[in-house]
């Protein structure tokens, strides 16, 4: 037998409701689901906390292709922005970079004159 | 799309919610075209630009699930060039029958006169990340020998004056506005 969840029954219809889209057996065979849905929600719990990482990280790398293309790197563009007291966050600055860069290039360049770059 | 704005970025923006593509924003008759011409460039250094623009990470819609970027095409690939020794002391190797033993391992100068192609093509794969994306994408390079390729019809972007340099100091108004981004 396997370690049950605390205080989370994973029996009948909710195990197989859980277990939809896993592959080969896991999906259909309620013993084998049961291990994959266990380590399924492990996993989730995990991601959630990771989620709010890696959404941070691709802002990042959005918001350093966007400035680059202007000739900022992305340390220069954020310690300006910084010194600027200008407090959009990265979700914000890369959702300007994809889908308004005129404003986005704004930004960079108030950085630009102000660092002289 | 507008050539080079991905197709759901152009539709219109979606409130307070990260840019996300869809399959469709991948369409390779979207792609952007860019051209680099090898001679007397640097190995790893063209390689570098090439890995980069093929996975996107020069544009602000870059994800690392879905292939967002373009098509690179190398020209002159066997003037390629390495620094120091390595012409004579880098090797290449490779297994060839299939079974344990019998490698043939090979210098940088001789598989530049055999098959100048691969040398780019090992060079660029090695810095695209391995997965099931990175297998996709190694097929958007397109290596040739000599200074003509078949792709005139894309009207592939010249980026050969970014290899090696600092994107602050260069150019980038052509590529920005293939891109569908503002100059």
């Amino acid at each position: 037998g396997t370690a049950r969840a605390a205080g989370m029954v994973l029996k009948g219809a909710r195990l197989a409701g859980l277990a939809k889209g896993f592959r080969g057996r896991a999906k259909n065979c309620l013993r084998i689901a049961r291990l994959r849905v266990e380590k399924a929600l492990q996993y989730q719990y995990r991601d959630r906390r990771a989620r709010k990482r890696d959404f941070r990280s691709l802002w990042v790398q959005r918001i350093n292709a966007g400035s680059r293309a202007h000739g900022v790197k992305y340390s220069q563009l954020m310690a300006g922005l910084r010194e600027d007291n200008v407090q959009l966050n990265r979700k914000i600055l890369s959702d300007l970079a994809a889908n308004e860069p005129g404003s986005f290039g704004a930004l960079v360049h108030r950085v630009k004159a102000m660092r002289g770059l | 799309a507008a050539r080079g704005l991905p197709a759901s970025v152009e539709a219109g923006v979606k409130d307070n919610i990260t840019y996300y593509p869809t399959q469709a924003d991948t369409k390779k008759d979207d792609k952007v075209w860019y051209v680099i011409d090898a001679e007397g460039q640097t190995l790893g250094r063209l390689a570098t630009l090439a890995a980069a623009f093929i996975r996107g990470k020069h544009l602000p819609w870059y994800s690392g699930s879905m292939d967002m970027g373009g098509f690179v095409v190398v020209v002159n690939a066997e003037k390629v060039q390495v620094t120091g020794k390595k012409a004579e002391q880098k090797t290449y190797f490779r297994h060839t029958t299939g079974r344990p033993g019998n490698y043939h391992v090979e210098t940088f100068k001789s598989l530049q006169q055999r098959l100048p192609e691969r040398i780019v093509e090992k060079a660029v794969w090695g810095m695209i990340p391995k997965g099931k994306l990175g297998r996709r994408q190694i097929h958007n390079l397109k290596v040739y020998k000599g200074a003509e390729h078949p792709h005139a019809a894309q009207q592939p972007v010249d980026i050969t004056h970014l290899v090696d340099k600092k994107w602050s100091a260069c150019d980038l108004s052509e590529v920005l506005q293939a891109n569908g981004l503002p100059a």
